[in-house]
């Protein structure tokens, strides 16, 4: 697993080869259900079952719910993480520094700012 | 029934999930039906239940209120399953129907709460329809009405039982009781 791996994932699976078609469902399931959960209908669960079983279905659907509920909820606690990239432990300030008022994946945020601000390259993009 | 079938309850029984199911019953929320969706997965229906529960029904925040919030989050995530259910110890308590439409309507106005209440009913509606309103300023208002612990048990019950109502919309499952009964 690479950072970039994760970024496309989040952004690019419908399209990305780096995806079985297994994968990109799954992918698809945790988007809806975050941004359009009434999509996901009964034909969007056969397409699932084309690659899960009942019980894999499950466990997919209860972790996304869990992680849709918590991450918002944890979003308004204003925290951050208790490790800088480079694995330092940090102050909640410094921490807010480096990872910035909208934390996104590292490759794009965290790490390539911190990369670029130790000199060793400079950020691959943007925000 | 559900996209998703449950498990035979006697299946669920046998994997060791019969004082969740008693738990159901007694309670009322869940039925028991979420955990026997749930329990396709061993370890899920139990872990995921007993959160929920004790979310819910114990801890220092009123059972009452927390009741009319969970069913404003079921609401505003358009799950008819969580949405009908009903706490039995809530209603016991003199929770009516009147009282749990009033904490997903005007709320704000509404004499019936106490400004606690209603800082609590603002802060769910929020949660998952603006929550970057809900800020340090907001969250120093609520601290003039809950320690910082109510605050966790009120976040955490908001966050994990919106996450299963989201999930449970994407089920199907259809009401389990009329409230009118």
């Amino acid at each position: 697993m690479t950072e970039e791996l994760i970024d496309e994932g989040i952004d690019h699976y419908r399209h990305s080869t780096a995806f079985t078609d297994a994968e990109k469902v799954a992918l698809e399931y945790s988007e809806l259900m975050q941004f359009a959960p009434e999509k996901i209908d009964e034909a969007f669960y056969d397409r699932l079952r084309e690659h899960y079983t009942e019980a894999e279905i499950v466990e997919l659907g209860a972790f996304i719910g869990f992680n849709v509920g918590y991450h918002t909820f944890f979003r308004t606690l204003d925290f951050y993480p208790m490790f800088s990239p480079d694995g330092r432990l940090v102050s909640q300030e410094e921490s807010r520094r480096i990872y910035g008022d909208r934390p996104v994946s590292h490759s794009r945020g965290a790490l390539a700012r911190a990369l670029a601000e130790a000199g060793d390259q400079q950020p691959a993009g943007g925000e | 029934m559900s996209v998703v079938e449950p498990i035979d309850r006697d299946l669920a029984i046998q994997q060791g999930l019969g004082d969740i199911l008693r738990s159901c019953e007694e309670s009322g929320v869940s039925d028991e039906l979420f955990p026997r969706i749930l329990a396709h997965v061993p370890g899920y229906a139990e872990a995921i239940y007993d959160a929920m529960y004790r979310a819910h029904a114990l801890g220092n925040v009123d059972h009452k209120l927390k009741e009319i919030i969970r069913i404003q989050l079921a609401r505003t995530a358009r799950d008819p399953y969580f949405s009908n259910l009903r706490s039995k110890r809530a209603l016991a308590d003199g929770l009516d129907e009147q009282r749990i439409d009033a904490g997903s309507g005007d709320f704000e106005n509404d004499p019936g709460f106490t400004a606690g209440e209603r800082w609590a009913l603002r802060y769910s509606y929020l949660m998952y329809r603006q929550p970057e309103k809900i800020d340090k300023t907001f969250y120093d208002e609520g601290k003039q009405h809950f320690t910082e612990a109510q605050i966790m048990e009120l976040g955490g019950m908001i966050a994990l039982h919106y996450g299963m109502q989201v999930f449970m919309r994407t089920m199907q499952v259809g009401p389990s009781r009329d409230v009118a009964d």
